[in-house]
C-alpha cells in the first residue's frame, strides 16, 4: 500500500535517522524508491529484489519497519524548532554537496550558513593556551565585522573562543556539533549555545537530535566544519590532533589553510607551524588577513587607532616583561627589580588601560 | 562524725559554677552513694577516693557514706572532684575541722596511691574563684604554675592526699606561692619561644607584604600557588608580625586552652599568637567546637591568632560553611541539650589553595580539564570567598632567589621590621575607632566606611575603571576600599590615594567566573 509522492516529513525523519547504513546507500534507496514513506512500507519480495543493499542492510531496515514511534517523536522535534535538510533538497547547504561522504541529513536549530557570504572555519585544541585563545577571538571578531560567518564547533578553547569571537563583533556563527543539535556539548557552553541562536546562527549536526557525544563522533564532524566552509583557520594545534585531520580533510576538499604561527617551544603551536611549512596561509594579523580574503573591516581600523595610548617609561618596562603566556607577579619583580607596592600598582593601571589581563591570580598576559 | 562541705567547681563550657561536694557519714548498713546528676567518670571518683584514703595510712570507717554534689541540676563531669570529697568524707570523719575549709576551693584528681593528679581548667576555675570572692585554692601540685598566674588569691598546690590532710590539720603546713613568685612563672614562657621569622622565606615578596597588610587590617586572606611554594611556610610565620599580646589576651587565650587541659605545665602563660593548622579532614564539631558539655574548637583555639586552613578546596563544604558565622562575629555560641555556651573566635583565617587539581594552572603543564579546574572551585562557595578581603599568589620559588649568598647580598626583611609597621597601623586604627564596636579597618561597616573611605576624583575615576572593566561586584567593591585604606594606614597616610587603590585592586579576591576559562 504506498500513499503519494509528496514529501512526508516523519517518514524522512524516520529514513534519515535510521543507524545502520551508510548515507551513499540511503540516498540511492530514496532515489529508487522515490519517498521515504515507500521505504517504509516497502514490501518484502522488492526489497528482496534491490541489489544495491546487502542483507545486513536489509535487516536493518526490515527492524526499522516495525517501528511506529517516530511520527510522535517527529512532531516533538518540530515543537522544538528543529529541522532537517535532505541533501536532495533546495536549502541542503550547497557547499556540502561536493564533499566526500556527504551527510545524507543536516539536523539543525536556528538557520544554515549563507550561501553567498564567505564562511571560514575556526578550529584548534580543546586544551589551549590563553595565547591562542586571544588570537582566536580577535580573528573571529575581525571576519565577522567583516561579514564574514564563522564555523566551528562549539568545543571548549579554540573553539568556545572564535565563536564568542565572532558574536562579540556581530556576526553569525554556527556550530557542528559531534552529538544531536539538542544536546549541548560541553555543558558549560551553554551559554554560548544560547547566545548563537539568539544571534541568528545555527547549530548543526548530521546526527539524530538526542545523540550523546561520543568519542568517534568528533572526527567525522570535521569533515562538515571545513565542508561548510571555504577557508579553514587553525589556531592552535599539537602535533596529532583532531585539529590537524580537518586541515587535511580541508585540503582534500579544496579549502584554503591558514595557521597561527607560535613559539617553537610551544607544544600546542607545533602544528600550526608544520601546516605554515607545509604550505598553509599565515595569519600575521586580522587586517592582513581581511586584505587577503578581499573583505574590508572599517571598525576594526578605526578601534586600533583608538586604543593606542602612551605608557610611562615604568609602565612600558612592567609592559614589555609580561608576555603572552601567562607570568606571575613573582617573575615580575624579579625580571624588572621593583618592589610589591610599585609593580602592584602599575600592573593594575595596565589591566585597566586594557593592555594586560589577569586571568588568575596576579598571573598577567598581554592581550594588546 | 556527720556532715561537711567542701567548695570545688564544675566547668561549663568557659563558664565556671561553684559545686559543694556534701558527704555525711553516718551509721547504718556501711555502704557509699553518691547522688547530684554525676556522669559516669565522677561516679567512679567513690572507688578512686576509698582506694586514695585507704593508701594514705587512713582508716577508711565500715559506715554509711553519701555524697551529694550540689546543685544537682548540673550534671557534673571530670575527675576533679576526687580530692573534694576525699577531704569532705575526711573533715565527717573529724580529721579535720569544718572551720579550715571555709573560704577555700578544692580541685583535683586522685590516683589510687593517693597522689594528686593535675585537672584541665584550672586557670577560669581560680580566676573564678577569686571573683566570687574565695580566699583560696586548694590546686594539684603539677597545676601550681597555672593556678599562680591570678593575682590575689592564695594558691597551695598539693601533691597527695597526705599532704593536703596535714596541710589542713595544721600538721604540716604547704607554703603558699609568693607574689614574687607568681611573677617569675608569668615570665618563664619568654625563653623557650622557638624562633620562626619571615627572615627565613626567600622572595614571595608579594606573599609577604599581602600578609604584613592582613595584619594591619585584620582582613582574611588567600593564599594560591602550586605545591611547594611555600604557601604554608609564609603562613606559619604570619602570627610572628601580628602586636603582642597584653596580659589580658594572654590570659583570656590560656583560659580557652586550661579548659581542654592544653597548658604547659611549666610555662602555663600563653604569650605567643596561636597559630592553628587544620587538616582537611576536620569535622564541623571539631573546627568551631561541641560535645555533650560544650567544648571549645579549634576556632576558638585560634582565638587571638591564625587559623590555617591547607588545601582549601579539599575541606568538606559544610565544614567551611559553619566558619562563615564565627568569621562574622568573632565569637560562637554553642548551644547542646545542657544548654548554651559562648566561646571566643576572634582568629584571622589564612586558606591555602592550588590554583587546580595538578596545582601547574596557568602554564602549559597543567594537565587539567577545564571541567576539572572549574569543579576544583566549585568546592568554594561564593558567600565563604566573600569573606576573605585579600588574595595573592605564590608563586614556584625560582632558583635565584633560592641561592644562598644571594640572600647574604640582600637580606630578607625580617619580622621584627614588619611587625614595627603593622603595629603603627594598627594604632592608627586604635585612634580612629575608639569607642566603637569597630576594632580595625576589616570589620568596617557601611557607614563607617562613608567616613574614612572617602575617594577623591582621580581615585574615583580610577575605581569606577576597575569596576567596569574588571567586572566587580559591591562586594569585591567594599573589600577592595577597606583594604586601601590598611595599605594607606601602613603608610600612615589620612586619604586613600590611586597608588593604594591600585594595589587593593591587584589583591583582590578570585573572582571563579573568570578562571580556567
Amino acid at each position: 500500500m504506498r500513499k503519494n509522492n509528496d514529501m512526508d516529513w516523519p517518514y524522512e525523519y524516520w529514513l534519515a535517522s535510521m543507524h545502520g547504513i551508510s548515507n551513499k546507500k540511503k540516498q540511492k534507496l530514496r532515489e529508487y524508491m522515490k519517498s521515504a514513506q515507500a521505504v517504509y512500507y516497502i514490501e518484502e519480495t522488492e526489497l528482496k529484489s534491490i541489489n544495491f543493499l546487502t542483507e545486513e542492510d536489509k535487516n536493518v531496515l526490515r527492524i526499522a519497519q516495525n517501528m511506529t514511534s517516530f511520527e510522535k517523536e517527529w512532531e516533538g522535534l518540530a515543537k522544538r524548532g528543529i529541522w532537517m535538510a535532505l541533501c536532495f533538497e533546495e536549502k541542503y547547504p550547497k557547499r556540502l554537496l561536493s564533499i566526500e561522504d556527504m551527510p545524507y541529513v543536516i539536523y539543525g536549530k536556528g538557520s544554515l550558513p549563507k550561501e553567498g557570504g564567505i564562511s571560514v572555519a575556526m578550529v584548534g585544541a580543546r586544551n589551549c593556551t590563553t595565547y591562542g585563545e586571544l588570537y582566536a577571538g580577535r580573528f573571529a571578531k575581525a571576519l565577522t565585522e567583516a561579514g564574514a560567518q564563522i564555523i566551528s564547533g562549539l568545543a571548549r578553547g579554540i573553539d568556545g573562543a572564535s565563536q564568542r569571537g565572532a558574536l562579540t563583533g556581530g556576526g553569525k556563527t554556527f556550530a557542528v556539533m559531534g552529538c544531536g543539535v539538542d544536546v549541548c556539548y560541553p555543558q558549560e557552553h551553554i551559554g554560548l549555545y544560547m547566545d548563537i541562536l539568539e544571534h541568528g546562527g545555527g547549530i548543526l549536526s548530521e546526527l539524530p537530535p538526542g545523540t550523546k557525544p561520543l568519542p568517534f563522533h568528533f572526527p567525522k564532524r570535521n569533515r562538515i566544519i571545513s565542508g561548510l566552509s571555504d577557508y579553514v583557520l587553525v589556531m592552535e594545534a599539537k602535533e596529532k590532533s583532531g585539529s590537524l585531520i580537518t586541515a587535511d580533510m580541508a585540503l582534500e576538499q579544496g579549502r584554503d589553510v591558514w595557521a597561527l604561527p607560535g613559539p617553537l617551544n610551544s607544544e600546542l603551536s607545533r602544528g600550526c607551524n608544520m601546516l605554515i611549512r607545509q604550505g598553509a596561509g599565515i595569519l600575521v594579523s586580522p587586517e592582513t588577513l581581511l586584505a587577503d580574503l578581499k573583505l574590508s573591516n572599517v571598525n576594526f581600523l578605526e578601534n586600533q587607532a583608538e586604543t593606542k595610548k602612551m605608557l610611562e617609561t615604568e609602565e612600558n618596562m612592567v609592559y614589555s616583561s609580561v608576555g603572552l603566556y601567562p607570568k606571575s607577579i613573582g617573575e615580575l619583580i624579579d625580571e624588572t627589580k621593583l618592589s610589591v607596592t610599585e609593580i602592584m600598582r602599575l600592573l593594575v593601571g595596565l589591566e585597566l588601560k586594557g593592555y594586560i589581563k589577569e586571568i588568575t591570580k596576579n598571573h598577567y598576559i598581554r592581550i594588546y | 562524725m556527720g556532715f561537711s562541705s567542701v567548695q570545688s567547681a564544675a566547668i561549663f563550657g568557659l563558664k565556671v559554677e561553684l559545686v559543694n561536694v556534701e558527704a555525711d557519714v553516718g551509721n547504718g548498713l556501711p555502704a557509699f552513694h553518691m547522688v547530684g546528676y554525676l556522669s559516669s567518670e565522677v561516679r567512679e571518683a567513690g572507688e578512686r577516693v576509698r582506694t586514695a584514703i585507704r593508701n594514705s595510712e587512713m582508716d577508711f570507717p565500715a559506715k554509711k557514706v553519701i555524697i551529694n554534689l550540689a546543685p544537682a541540676t548540673m550534671k557534673k563531669r571530670g575527675a576533679a572532684f576526687d580530692l573534694p570529697i576525699a577531704v569532705s568524707i575526711l573533715t565527717s570523719l573529724g580529721k579535720i575541722s569544718q572551720e579550715k575549709l571555709s573560704s577555700m576551693l578544692i580541685v583535683g584528681e586522685l590516683s589510687l596511691d593517693g597522689k594528686v593528679q593535675r585537672v584541665p581548667g584550672i586557670l577560669p576555675i581560680v580566676l573564678a574563684a577569686r571573683e566570687m570572692g574565695i580566699m583560696s585554692c586548694m590546686i594539684p601540685k603539677d597545676n601550681v604554675r597555672e593556678g599562680a598566674l591570678v593575682e590575689g588569691i592564695n594558691i597551695i598546690g598539693v601533691e597527695s592526699l597526705k599532704s593536703a590532710y596535714e596541710h589542713l590539720c595544721g600538721i604540716k603546713e604547704i607554703k603558699k606561692i609568693s607574689r614574687k613568685q607568681k611573677a617569675i612563672h608569668r615570665k618563664s614562657n619568654k625563653t623557650c619561644t622557638e624562633e620562626l621569622d619571615y627572615r627565613d622565606i626567600r622572595g614571595q615578596h608579594a606573599v609577604k607584604r599581602a600578609a604584613e597588610i592582613a595584619v594591619a587590617g585584620g582582613h582574611n586572606l588567600l593564599l594560591v600557588g602550586p605545591p611547594g611554594s611555600g604557601k604554608s611556610m609564609a603562613a606559619k610565620r604570619i602570627s610572628t608580625i601580628f602586636p603582642s599580646m597584653t596580659l589580658e589576651e594572654s590570659m583570656e587565650i590560656t583560659k580557652i586552652y586550661s579548659i581542654l587541659g592544653k597548658v604547659d605545665e611549666e610555662a602555663p602563660l600563653i604569650e605567643k599568637r596561636p597559630f592553628r593548622s587544620i587538616h582537611h579532614t576536620v569535622t564541623k564539631t571539631a573546627l568551631v567546637g561541641g560535645g555533650v558539655i560544650p567544648t571549645p574548637g579549634e576556632i576558638s583555639l585560634a582565638h587571638g591568632g591564625v587559623l590555617f586552613l591547607d588545601e582549601l578546596p579539599e575541606f568538606q563544604k559544610t565544614v567551611l560553611e559553619v566558619l562563615r558565622q564565627p568569621l562574622e562575629e568573632r565569637e560562637i555560641w554553642i548551644t547542646r541539650a545542657q544548654g548554651s555556651c559562648l566561646f571566643p573566635a576572634n582568629f584571622m583565617l589564612v586558606a591555602a589553595m592550588n590554583p587546580c587539581p595538578c596545582g601547574a594552572y596557568p602554564s602549559q603543564r597543567c594537565t587539567c580539564t577545564p571541567g576539572q579546574i572549574q569543579n576544583y572551585l566549585g568546592k568554594l562557595s561564593q558567600p565563604f570567598l566573600d569573606r576573605i578581603d585579600i588574595c595573592v599568589e605564590a608563586p614556584k620559588v625560582e632558583y635565584e632567589a633560592l641561592k644562598l649568598n644571594g640572600t647574604i647580598r640582600n637580606p630578607e626583611e625580617g619580622s621584627a621590621e614588619i611587625r614595627g609597621r603593622v603595629c603603627k597601623a594598627r594604632e592608627i586604627q586604635n585612634k580612629r575607632y575608639q569607642g566603637e564596636e569597630t576594632r580595625f579597618n576589616a570589620m568596617m561597616n557601611v557607614s563607617e566606611m562613608e567616613e574614612y573611605c572617602t575617594l577623591e576624583t582621580e581615585e574615583e575615576r580610577m575605581m569606577q575603571q576597575a569596576f567596569d572593566r574588571l567586572s566587580l561586584t559591591a562586594r569585591s567593591y567594599h573589600k577592595i576600599l577597606k583594604v586601601a585604606r590598611t595599605i594607606a594606614d601602613l603608610e600612615g597616610k589620612e586619604r586613600i590615594g590611586a597608588a593604594h587603590l591600585a594595589e587593593a585592586i591587584g589583591y583582590r579576591t578570585l573572582d571563579k567566573k573568570y578562571w580556567g576559562r
